[in-house]
This record gives structure tokens, C-alpha cells and sequence, in this order.
């Protein structure tokens, strides 16, 4: 109501202006009196309305999003969820690509501070190095929501998909297929703290086994940047330092995996089990194909989503535990205590490719190009 | 060279004897002796994985890429400019090459996979010749132009599919990376080498009749002779190695890869154009002394678009090799590989202050760094480790360089 | 010395006007040059000297002015344009690449190609042994970077580009400053052989002795002005001085009377 009434004395002031103005002026052509008494008045006029259809505005619901490298292919597909599901609250959406600087990072979020963002979703590039930036948004009294990636600090809601089971359900896949042998990591990028979850949940499942003596770790290398043309020189090296006695490949990502089976490739290898994460296109096709065994999908779009869902939830003023679906969470490093949400992904691998093709994430004619034999159900 | 009578017959005497009378130049001695140390060093650490036929093979089409971009950044260095955009160069017409052969063309077609690599080394000579422009006609420092384009062209081989990574490519199109039929076989690369030995045998006494007729000094029969048989002896050699590396469970040996065939040509290309050609002439003069070459009627304007033409068609064929090797255009290719180029040609004895630098440096510069990487991979050595000593073997190439050059 | 009245000058510069800017480095500047005849150009530091001689080797446009060359009106906007016309230079700073070797440097811009279009380099080297060696017979190792070579060498080296390719005018830009006695009497006896060939030659020079030893007339330019023109033999050193210092003319024939 309070917001009203001062719009409309905004309008007001405007309307009773012309005829003040105008009217005087035309009858006594003072030009040079217009300028030196009327024009201080009119500019006060408009900058009073200004700021009252500001603040007006003010109220409205803007949720920042703090990006950190749009270079992966993914995080548009995230964006876009995000997006509609902020429209249908009738939220506003303003993002910034860190594009992979720390520093970039902080500088972006504070930028979306001062555009007015009365929520924060932060993908973090370095979550030890995002600390200054969230504990600005904190001191402002803006939520924000740990998008992703873990930021381990008190009061920041971390949504994520159970990255850690992401890491079982990758060495589960590729276990059921190869339950002994020569086994090969190719991890995530190190300085990223999802690469060391899925290398844990990976590890958890396979101790027991390792234990055992049935597995032997013959190759592990960190994937600097996660690009796809050092994991194949990784896999390269490690295919030669092992003459080729390798077995299967605990990929972290598709994009890894891809480098993976180009170096099993030339070294007509192709077919050991290989996993993934993401639904990459191109790794979905792989699947089909049976040159890779499993990409855990998860939904980007769930998850974006559901981040816009939770920040214009906290922007109103919900309280992080009193979210729906919210648990306690203190998996990270430090034991720190989070407000959490942890979406489940899904294994995708040869017996049920359907379920990305009938959610529309990927058409059946990419997933299936140049599938000649033994097609899986999906291609049928 | 002619050599210098009256020198005494110490044992440093007889050396530098001997190299004057061969024409051999020292400083890339010097830096065949540092390439035998570290493989020596390597090898040993390794239990003898590291100079294997498969790993000695592996490395080669690993220094393809950057070897092949490192033959222009000799020339953009010598010409006392600099070139960091060559790795989103990369990025941006691979991207492209991906997108026409497995998006827009029809996969698989005969006239697909030839017409996008023209199209991308077209598309990398446009670009260099907007940075050139910008560089020689507008007068803007090649290192703004060049960092601008590592940024904008990063940014554009994003947006060519939004991030997407494209995949596979064209099945004939992949023999260009490497892989398990992307090499020649045996007999091939055995007439190739011949070929190779024949060229040299050649070029050497061509040479010597050549300067015969001018009455100029000649290389004693043994020198010229000694020379041949070293440089054939390399040549069989790098043949017989490509070939004792086998297609897997087979006996069928895989011969030399098609991107060393690529990076030969490229290197055969660029030594020419640089040693034999006026504008190679004119790099060198205008490195040397821009004034100089200014009053002697050179279009400098023109040389220094034509040699970022070149750069941009040589990271173009870069682009070739890395998606077909990858399978796959992804938009990060070639990030932070200049960085990598640069490091070659210095390596190789370009000095930054410009008008010095060979082709064949910058290639010894190449494979000195792939087999540090190579090597440490092997070991298990984390890539944030390699990273620290890659970085120290730089600055102490650099500076031995120094050291070498000021004692000659 | 081979002029007479009503011969036309090998050399006639007009009216020449440059300006860098605000400054006025070339003020309404006229010289002229004979075939045969050696011109010394003397003034101070920056009083416009070399300006004017670059822009006869076509290394800067002239604001406005003419060049005649044997009579006919020259355009010189490259240095490609002026060597086509038999000018040549021998630098200051004698500009030659030091990372390349004597021959390349001597056929810098006009190189020698075979039948290819490749650089014959064995041709170059087999031209340059023979103009270097009349030069400075001692001087055998042409084939190392000119950074290596003495300066008596190096000035060698410029000298025989700036004749080798049918020069008919000269412009020399302090040739023997940085030489020893010995070279500079070698730069002398070059001088008089060229102008037996008939070669007119430009002389910048801050040596008074050389000037006076080599040159047959006397242009002294002040402040991108031309203070007189006088011969050689008709002045003395103290005169020369007088004109260049101050400004001042000799007493007895007026300003600007050229013959």
C-alpha cells in the first residue's frame, strides 16, 4: 500500500507540470526565464519520480547468479531452467561468467549486489577462494545458495546433486562389468573439489574389492582444466607404462571419457568399460555404441530449477532449514553443518537410454547415429 | 663456412676445428646434447619404457601440434612481434571444422571432410589477416592485437555450439590425428625415407657443385661425406623406429604417423620460406633492423600481414590434427597452447629480441618439452608438479642460451 | 669538376618545405648538384640537413617543393623510387641488418633470384666478394653476421650497396665519422674515383677538414634555411664557420648566388 501512494504522488508531481510550465511560458515567451527558475524545479520533479518507481522496483525479486566458467557445456542447460522457473515467480534474472578466475568471481558477485540482487545462486570456481564474496552477501543480508559445488560456509545452502554418489554409481556401473582386473582413474580437475568427491565415492565402492586383491590401481592423473585432449594424453601414457594391460577406466566426466576412448581407440581397445557424468551428446551416443558403459545424468534442468525455486523461497524470507525437501548435511571437509538439498542422478547406460530421449534431453537420431550392430533397446 | 687456418691442436682446437669445417652450428649441438641427456635421464627413470618404439612413436604425433605452430611463432618472433593467440586460433577453426563435418555437412560423404579443412585454413588465414592488418597497418602492438584475439576467438569457438562438444568426426578424416590406421605402414615409409636420403644426398652436392663453380671454398670431402651419412642415418632411423611399433596384437607394423607426415611437409614448407624465399629474407632484416629494412624498399606493412596469413594457416592445420586425434571438437582445444609454442621457438634459439631463430630449433624445442611431459606422465608425476618443472627447464634454456650466445 | 654555365645540374631541388608538427625542419630549401661535382651540406645538429637528403632517397614526403632529376621532374615517395633513379645512400648510422651477413645486406631489397624465384645466394656472395674485395681486399670472411665485422668493415659493406647498382647520385650521411685515419683516407679516394665516373655526390658532414678536402662547393643550412652556397675555393674555414654559427654571410657576393 505505502508503495502505491508514493508512486502515485510520483505520477502526481509529473501531471501538475505542464500546465505550471507551459502555460506561463507560452504567454510570456521567457525562454531565458524557463531556464534559470523552471528547469531546477522540473529536473527535482523527475529525479523525486525516478526514485519512487525505484523503489517501487526495489521490491521486486532479482536472483543473481554467479557463473563459473560457461566454457563446460552444461551450465547453459542449467541457465535456461533457472530462468523459467524465476519468469513463472516473476523473479528477475541477472548472471556473470567468472570465467574461471577466482578474482573475477568476487568482483562478480559484488556486481550483482549492486545491481540489486535480493538472492545469490554462486557456482563456485574455487570454493576455498569464494569465502570474502559470500560473506559480503551475508553482511547484506542476501541468501545465497551453494550451487553445485560445495561452499562450506555456515548459512549457505548447498544444493547439488549427491556428487559423492555420483562417484559410487560410476564405479558401481563399470564394476558390474568388470568386477576384476587393472584399474585406471582418470579424475576431475584438482583444483575443482567435486573432482576429490566422485574420486571418494568412486574409492568407497571399490575398497572392498581393491582389499581383496581383485582390483589393482595401475593408473591415476588428475585432468588439468578437465579437458579432454590432456585426459587423452594421460590415458596414452598410461596405456604405454602399463603395455596395455588395462582393463577398465573410472572416468570422472564425459568430456574426460571421450579423451579416454580416443587413446583405447588407437589402441583398438575400444569397448572397456569407461564411465561418465553430464549426458554429454556425444558420451550418450558413445553409450549406445558400447564404447562407453554409464553417463550419470543429472538433469541440469532439476537442478536449476530447483536452485531458482530455493532462492526466491529465501529471498521471501523462508528460513534454510523450513525449505522443502531440505536436510543436514556435513559431508564437506571441514564438517561444517549445511542447510541441504542433494538431487539423486541417474545412471544411464546401454539398457536405458530411453529415459534422456523420452525427457527430451537428447533426440533418439544423435544418441543412435551409426549404431550398426547390436543395437540397444532405444535404438530399435 | 670456410675455415680458419693456425688454430693450435688442443682438444678444444681440434672441436671448434671441427665444427667450423662441417658448418654445424653449435648452439643446436647444444641443444641435440640437452634432447640426448633428458632422454637418457628419462629412459633410465623409467625402466626403459620412455625410449620404446611405442612411446618414441606416441611422442612424436604429440609434438605434432605444437611443433607445427612453433615453425611460425619463429617467424612472428624473429620479426619482433609475438602471437598469443594461436591456442583460441586453435579452438576457434577447429570448433568450426567440427561443426561443418558433423553438423551442417552430411557425415560421412566423400567431399565433406576435404572441404571443411579447407574452409578452416581459410577461416585461420582470415584471421591472420585481421591481426596482421590491425598489427602492420594500424601500428596497434601485436601483443594487444594477439592477446584481444586470445580472448575473442576463446569466446567465439564457444559460441559456435554453445558450449556443446561435437563428436565423431568423419572416419577418414580421423587418419589425420593418428590412431590405430593413422599411419603409412612399412613400405611406405621406407620409400619416403629413401626418398629423403636421396634428397639429401642431392641438395649436398648440388650445393658443393654450385659453390664449386663460383670458385668459393668447399667442405673437405670427408666433412660433406661425414654430414650426409650422419643425416641419412637419422632419417633411416626415425623410419625403421615408426617401424618397429606394431597395430596392436598384430605383427603389422604402423610405419610413420600421418601427422608426423604433416608436420615433415610443414617443416620442409617453412625452412624454405625462410631460408630461400626474399620474404624470408625480409623477416630476418626487419627482426634485425627495422630501419634498415624500411630504407632498403621493403613493404614492411605487407610482410608482417603475410606472416600472420601464415600463422593463422599453420595454428588452422594445428586445429586439423587436434580434432581428428580427439575425435571430437571440443571448445576448449588448444587453451594455454601458446604459451607452449612460444616456449618451443625460445627453446629452439629464438631470441625474443628478434632477427635470430631456425625452423628446426623450434621443432628440437618441441619434442624437448613433449618428452618432459611425455616422461613425467609416465612416472606418475601430478600435473601440477610437471607444471613447476617445465617451467624451470624454460628459464634454464633460456639462459644457457643467453650465456651460450654472449661467450660466441 | 665538370660544370659549365648552362649544363643542366645532374640534381635541382626547389623550393623544398617540410614540417614535423610545429617544427619547420626544412624551411624553402633549393640546392642543386653537377655530374662530377661533390656538394658539402654543413650545419648544426638538427638544422635540417639530413631531412632533406632523406627525402631525395624517398624516405619522407616533402610538405611541398620539386625534385628534377637530369631536368625531368622526379616523384620519390619510396626508396624504391629513388634507387630506380640512381640514388643512394650511405647512412649515418650506416643501416644495415646486423643478424645478417655482408652479401645479404648488400643486395637487401634487390636481391638476386634464380630462375626459380628463389634467392641465388651464391650469385650474391659471388657479386659481393668482388665489390668488397676492391674495397678492402683484406676483408675475407663475408659470410658471418655483419655484428661480428669492425666498423671499417661494416662502413665497407655500406659503401659498396650504395655503389654497386649504378649509382649516379650520392648522398652521403657523415661517412667517416666513426672512422680511424686510415678508412677515412680509403672514404677520400673512393670519392675522387666516383666523381671521375661522374657521380655527383651530396657530402653531410660536421668535419670541416673533409668537407674542405673532398667537396667543390659549400651549402651551409641553419635552422632549415639555407644561409649561402659558395665554392669551395672561394671561402675560408673562419668563413665557413662564420656561416654556420651565425648565420653570416662572407662579405662580397651576395646571398644565394650559386655557380
Amino acid at each position: 500500500m505505502r508503495r502505491l501512494t508514493r508512486f502515485a504522488g510520483g505520477v502526481t508531481l509529473l501531471t501538475k507540470f505542464p500546465s505550471a510550465l507551459w502555460g506561463e511560458n507560452t504567454e510570456r515567451g521567457d525562454t531565458m526565464g524557463f531556464a534559470n527558475k523552471r528547469l531546477p524545479s522540473l529536473l527535482l520533479a523527475l529525479a523525486l519520480a525516478v526514485i519512487a518507481a525505484g523503489n517501487a522496483a526495489a521490491k521486486e525479486l532479482i536472483v543473481g547468479v554467479s557463473w563459473a566458467n560457461f566454457q563446460e557445456e552444461r551450465w547453459k542447460t542449467d541457465e535456461a531452467a533457472m530462468k523459467e522457473v524465476l519468469k513463472r515467480h516473476g523473479a528477475r534474472y541477472i548472471g556473470a561468467d567468472a570465467q574461471s578466475s577466482n578474482e573475477k568471481q568476487i568482483s562478480d558477485i559484488e556486481s550483482l549486489i549492486t545491481r540489486g540482487a535480493t538472492a545469490l545462486i554462486v557456482l563456485a570456481w574455487d570454493s576455498g577462494a569464494i569465502g570474502p564474496a559470500v560473506a559480503k552477501a551475508e553482511a547484506e543480508g542476501i541468501p545465497v545458495v551453494g550451487y553445485d559445488r560445495l561452499i562450506e560456509k555456515p548459512g549457505v545452502f548447498y544444493l547439488t546433486f549427491d556428487n559423492k554418489e555420483v562417484g559410487r554409481i560410476q564405479a558401481r556401473e563399470v564394476f558390474k562389468v568388470q568386477p576384476k582386473g587393472n584399474y585406471v582413474f582418470i579424475k576431475g580437475y584438482a583444483q575443482d573439489p567435486n573432482a576429490d568427491f566422485l574420486h571418494s565415492g568412486q574409492l568407497e565402492v571399490l575398497k572392498p574389492a581393491i582389499d581383496k586383491g581383485d582390483i589393482k590401481i595401475v593408473g591415476e592423473q588428475y585432468t588439468d582444466g578437465w579437458r579432454p585432449e590432456n585426459a587423452q594424453l594421460n590415458m596414452e601414457q598410461i596405456l604405454t607404462a602399463n603395455d596395455n594391460k588395462v582393463d577398465a577406466v573410472v572416468a570422472s566426466n564425459d568430456g574426460t571419457a571421450g579423451g579416454v576412448v580416443a587413446a583405447l581407440t588407437a589402441q583398438g581397445m575400444e569397448g572397456i568399460p569407461v564411465s561418465g557424468q553430464d549426458g554429454d551428446h556425444a558420451a550418450l551416443n558413445r553409450v549406445a555404441r558400447g564404447l562407453q558403459t554409464v553417463s550419470v545424468w543429472k538433469d541440469a534442468r532439476a537442478l536449476g530449477n530447483a536452485a531458482a525455486r530455493i532462492a526466491v523461497a529465501l529471498a521471501k524470507g523462508t528460513k534454510p532449514g523450513k525449505i522443502a525437501g531440505a536436510i543436514k548435511w556435513s559431508g564437506g571437509p571441514k564438517g561444517v553443518t549445511l542447510d541441504a538439498i542433494l538431487l539423486k542422478p541417474v545412471p544411464i547406460t546401454r539398457d536405458n537410454l530411453e529415459i534422456v530421449i523420452k525427457a527430451g534431453w537428447v533426440s533418439k537420431k544423435v544418441v543412435c547415429q551409426g549404431v550398426t550392430k547390436n543395437p540397444p533397446t532405444a535404438c530399435r | 663456412m670456410s675455415g680458419e687456418r693456425g688454430t693450435p691442436a688442443t682438444e678444444e682446437g681440434a672441436f671448434s676445428r671441427l665444427v667450423q669445417t662441417t658448418g654445424i652450428d653449435t648452439r643446436t649441438l647444444a641443444m641435440v646434447a640437452a634432447l640426448i641427456i633428458i632422454w637418457m635421464v628419462l629412459n633410465a627413470l623409467t625402466g626403459g619404457i620412455f625410449l620404446s618404439a611405442r612411446n618414441l612413436y606416441n611422442l612424436t604425433v604429440q609434438s605434432c601440434v605444437v611443433g607445427i605452430m612453433a615453425t611460425g611463432m619463429v617467424l612472428v618472433i624473429t620479426a619482433r612481434h609475438i602471437d598469443l593467440s594461436v591456442g583460441s586460433v586453435l579452438g576457434f577453426t577447429g570448433m568450426i571444422i567440427a561443426y561443418l563435418q558433423v553438423e551442417l555437412f552430411t557425415l560421412g560423404a566423400a567431399w565433406n571432410w576435404p572441404l571443411t579443412i579447407v574452409a578452416g585454413l581459410a577461416l585461420g588465414a582470415l584471421i591472420g589477416l585481421w591481426q596482421g592488418y590491425w598489427i602492420a597497418y594500424r601500428a596497434v602492438p601485436a601483443f594487444v592485437v594477439t592477446l584481444a584475439g586470445l580472448l575473442m576467438f576463446r569466446g567465439a569457438a564457444f559460441l559456435v555450439t554453445d558450449g556443446r562438444t561435437v563428436a565423431p568426426m568423419d572416419p577418414t578424416y580421423q587418419l589425420l590425428g593418428g590412431g590405430i590406421d593413422g599411419s603409412i605402414g612399412a613400405n611406405a615409409s621406407w620409400i619416403l625415407g629413401a626418398v629423403a636420403v636421396a634428397m639429401v644426398i642431392l641438395i649436398s652436392l648440388s650445393a658443393r657443385a654450385k659453390r664449386r663453380s663460383f670458385g668459393f671454398p668447399v667442405k673437405p670431402m670427408w666433412a660433406e661425406i661425414g654430414l650426409i651419412v650422419i643425416y641419412s642415418g637419422l632419417i633411416l632411423g626415425f623410419v625403421m623406429l615408426m617401424n618397429s611399433y606394431y597395430k596392436p596384437r598384430t605383427e603389422i607394423p604402423r610405419g610413420i604417423p600421418v601427422p608426423a607426415l604433416i608436420l615433415i611437409v610443414v617443416v620442409l614448407v617453412m625452412t624454405l620460406l625462410s631460408r630461400i624465399t626474399k620474404f624470408g629474407r625480409y623477416v630476418f632484416a626487419m627482426g634485425g633492423n627495422p630501419e634498415a629494412a624500411e630504407l632498403s624498399g621493403i613493404d614492411v606493412k605487407k610482410v608482417t600481414v603475410m606472416i600472420f596469413v601464415v600463422m593463422g594457416i599453420l595454428s588452422a592445420i594445428a586445429a586439423v590434427i587436434t580434432t581428428a586425434r580427439l575425435n571430437a571438437g571440443a571448445n576448449s582445444m588448444g587453451m594455454l597452447s601458446e604459451l607452449s609454442v612460444i616456449a618451443a621457438a625460445v627453446i629452439g634459439g629464438t631470441s625474443l629480441a628478434g632477427g635470430v631463430g631456425t625452423i628446426a630449433g623450434a621443432i628440437l624445442g618441441a619434442v624437448i618439452m613433449q618428452s618432459l611431459e611425455n616422461g613425467m606422465v609416465l612416472l606418475g608425476v601430478s600435473s601440477p608438479a610437471r607444471q613447476i618443472l617445465i617451467g624451470l627447464v624454460l628459464i634454464a634454456a633460456v639462459w644457457f642460451d643467453a650465456t651460450f650466445r654472449r661467450k660466441g | 669538376m665538370s660544370e659549365a654555365t648552362g649544363a643542366t645540374p645532374l640534381v635541382e631541388m626547389r623550393n623544398i618545405n617540410k614540417r614535423f608538427g610545429g617544427v619547420r625542419a626544412v624551411d624553402d630549401i633549393s640546392v642543386d648538384l653537377y655530374p662530377g661535382e661533390v656538394l658539402g651540406i654543413l650545419g648544426h645538429n638538427g638544422a635540417g640537413k639530413s631531412v632533406l637528403m632523406k627525402m631525395l632517397a624517398g624516405v619522407f614526403p616533402m610538405d611541398s617543393g620539386e625534385i628534377l632529376i637530369d631536368g625531368k621532374l622526379a616523384v620519390l615517395n619510396n626508396p624504391r623510387a629513388a634507387r630506380a633513379l640512381g640514388i643512394e645512400t650511405i647512412y649515418q648510422t650506416l643501416a644495415l641488418a646486423d643478424n645478417l651477413d655482408a652479401p645479404a645486406n648488400l643486395f637487401l631489397g634487390r636481391e638476386i633470384l634464380t630462375r626459380f624465384g628463389t634467392l641465388d645466394d651464391a650469385a650474391m656472395e659471388h657479386e659481393s666478394r668482388k665489390v668488397l674485395g676492391r674495397l678492402n681486399p683484406s676483408f675475407t670472411n663475408i659470410k658471418q653476421p655483419v655484428l661480428n665485422l669492425s666498423g671499417g668493415q661494416r662502413q665497407s659493406v655500406a659503401i659498396a650497396r650504395a655503389i654497386h647498382f649504378d649509382a649516379r647520385i650520392l648522398i652521403m650521411d657523415e661517412p667517416t665519422a666513426a672512422l680511424g685515419p686510415e678508412e677515412t683516407a680509403m672514404v677520400g679516394d673512393l670519392v675522387k674515383q666516383l666523381k671521375k665516373e661522374g657521380i655527383g655526390i651530396f657530402l653531410i658532414s660536421h668535419d670541416l677538414h673533409d668537407v674542405f678536402d673532398l667537396s667543390d662547393r659549400i651549402t651551409v643550412i641553419k635552422n632549415g634555411r639555407v644561409v649561402g652556397t659558395r665554392r669551395t675555393s672561394d671561402v675560408t674555414r673562419d668563413e665557413v664557420l662564420a656561416m654556420i654559427i651565425l648565420g653570416k654571410l662572407p662579405s662580397g657576393a651576395p646571398e644565394g648566388v650559386k655557380f
